[in-house]
């Protein structure tokens, strides 16, 4: 009887899409406890019921409409306008702008190809060193998920089953910490290259600013109207989404109406995919949960692990493996129901988690031999990846230490919270 | 013949995913509305989004069936030589074919107690036209994938002869 969870397992590692992989292992347990099949299409069904949930496609959908636009591009002038007069300051706008984009647009990798399109060969322009660009770039393109509204974040509180407005606030502090921290390495490695820097031009930024009229309200409205309790998640995400459609498509006019169907259903064939996987999966965890899984896990980790920080050692390691294999999606609704009970016990709180979670989760696009961002970047750039891997290295490296700083510092993601 | 089917079952999926996401706007803007302006708002509206969002997934999951876009760990495809592909994904389309043809078929069982049961959902609509969208959507899934399964013989087939 164990010889089937192995198949499972092998056929999961070799590719088989999860989704079925989960309904299977579901159904397997389902027939071993002697519970009817049935079962699963209802467990299924179970995504009706939870909360929040259209903030995920809604959001999606807004995100791919901003980077079919030209938004990336205004963007990026408005960065540059800001930082782009110090030394080393084109590789600060590439950070600040990826990260705001991907808060925005939910991590799936089109950051690297909506940004990346146009910083990369700017960077090479202005004299920045081969390997740091191509870097820099694959790293920034996961940069932000901790700001709000990302979706990881969204997906998190969802299942989890936090506020989602006190995840976005804890957030802000780890995510700037992440930036500051690259933006330093960056500053020192390209503090010599000061090959075509021009001053600060104060014209430049108004006009920057006149260029991205339509879209600066938009941080506003979504940020403004979560964090002061005037829209739910859900409602911010249907205002954005109706917002970026009037904008992008009937004042700006850079998206056809035309090619507006193959946006929606692009963007929610990735939403589908990631909700499927929500879906079966809550019969599984659920299955998991009755046989009570999370208790034996716990009592075999409470054997050998004695106190809170030699857990969150473990936990980092887990989730630096985790991260590397899976995406950050599967992840966290495979991973989060089975140890939220375990790290509470551990006396850690439920938001600092979370932030752990997509933090350790945010290397993992970046970590050979799969990172996601790795593969996105040498297609993208056409590089062989072991270069990826090499260009990368550093900035995993600065990563990696923010995220043992967010690991043992709780009280930087929950100074912001609410008492 | 298949492939003209393909295609006219694609742009259907397409047209009908873009339908039920302007309606998701439409409810949703619709309720925040009525929310801030009048103070009111509908009971069934909220419950129709939610049962929105589960027809998107659902229907969206049949597109990444045929993109290839399913989520799955992708280890092995960057290390082993590409003429093995089709071997692995032989294993693997027929394995999730046979998979949810299992759950359509559940989920058609669970249909049928629905109907039986007359439940009802939004006020006043028999729940089996809601949960319709279940058994068929993992039968077209089976069925894409069993075509992938036939795609990839036709493949080996191909490569043997060379």
């Amino acid at each position: 009887m164990i010889l089937f969870p192995i198949i499972l397992l092998i056929l999961g590692i070799f590719g088989a899409p999860l989704f079925a992989v989960i309904a299977a292992s579901a159904m397997l347990g389902y027939q071993q406890e002697g519970i009817d099949l049935m079962a699963l299409p209802i467990e299924i069904l179970g995504i009706a019921n939870m909360p929040f949930l259209s903030a995920i496609p809604l959001f999606t959908f807004a995100g791919y409409l901003l980077s079919e636009s030209g938004a990336p591009k205004r963007l990026v002038r408005i960065t540059n306008a800001i930082l782009g007069w110090m030394p080393g300051g084109l590789a600060l706008v590439c950070l600040a702008a990826c990260a705001f984009f991907t808060a925005f647009t939910g991590a799936s990798g089109v950051t690297i190809i909506a940004l990346g399109a146009f910083l990369y060969p700017a960077l090479r322009q202005d004299g920045y060193e081969e390997n740091f660009n191509l870097g820099l770039i694959t790293t920034s393109g996961s940069l932000g998920l901790l700001f709000a509204p990302s979706l990881p974040l969204i997906l998190y509180g969802v299942i989890a089953g936090v506020s989602i407005d006190n995840l976005f606030r804890s957030g802000i502090l780890p995510g700037l910490l992440m930036l500051v921290f690259l933006s330093g390495y960056s500053l020192w490695v390209c503090k010599e290259n000061k090959r075509t820097l021009k001053p600060f031009s104060a014209k430049e930024l108004i006009s920057s600013l006149r260029e991205s009229i339509w879209e600066i309200p938009l941080p506003f409205i979504v940020l403004g109207g979560i964090y002061s309790g005037y829209f739910a998640v859900s409602e911010a995400a249907a205002v954005t989404a109706l917002y970026v459609l009037i904008v992008e498509v009937l004042i700006l006019r850079e998206i056809k109406i035309r090619s507006l169907a193959r946006i929606m259903s692009d963007s929610m064939i990735l939403v589908g995919g990631v909700l499927i996987i929500l879906a079966v999966s809550l019969a599984s965890t659920n299955y998991m949960i009755d046989t009570g899984v999370p208790e034996k896990l716990l009592s075999y980790i409470t054997e050998v692990v004695s106190d809170k920080n030699h857990f969150l050692v473990l936990l980092l390691l887990f989730l630096l493996i985790l991260g590397a294999i899976l995406d950050i999606f599967s992840a966290i609704v495979l991973v989060v129901p089975i140890i939220i009970p375990i790290a509470v016990q551990y006396g850690i709180n439920e938001i600092h988690l979370g932030i752990i979670f997509l933090a350790a989760m945010q290397l993992g696009y970046l970590t050979p031999p799969v990172g996601l961002n790795l593969f996105i970047a040498s297609y993208r750039f056409k590089k062989p990846i072991l270069d990826v891997y090499k260009a990368t290295f550093p900035f995993l490296v600065i990563l990696f230490i923010t995220v043992i700083i967010i690991t043992f510092l709780p009280s930087l993601s929950l100074v912001l919270l609410p008492d | 013949m298949l492939e003209r089917i393909k295609k006219w079952s694609i742009s259907i999926e397409n047209t009908i995913l873009a339908i039920l996401f302007c309606l998701m706007i439409f409810l949703a803007i619709s309720q925040i509305i009525l929310r801030i302006f009048f103070s009111s708002g509908f009971v069934w509206a909220d419950e129709l989004i939610k049962f929105l969002v589960l027809w998107i997934s659902l229907i969206a999951s049949i597109s990444a069936v045929s993109s290839d876009r399913h989520l799955r760990i992708d280890l092995v495809s960057h290390f082993i030589p590409k003429d093995y592909f089709p071997f692995i994904r032989i294993v693997i389309d027929l394995f999730s074919s046979i998979i949810c043809g299992l759950v359509s078929w559940q989920a058609y069982r669970f249909l049928r107690l629905s109907i039986e049961f007359q439940e009802t959902v939004l006020v006043n609509i028999p729940a089996w036209i809601i949960y319709l969208v279940l058994p068929f959507a993992f039968l077209v899934m089976s069925y894409r994938f069993f075509l992938s399964f036939c795609h990839q013989i036709f493949k080996i087939y191909k490569l043997k002869k060379l």
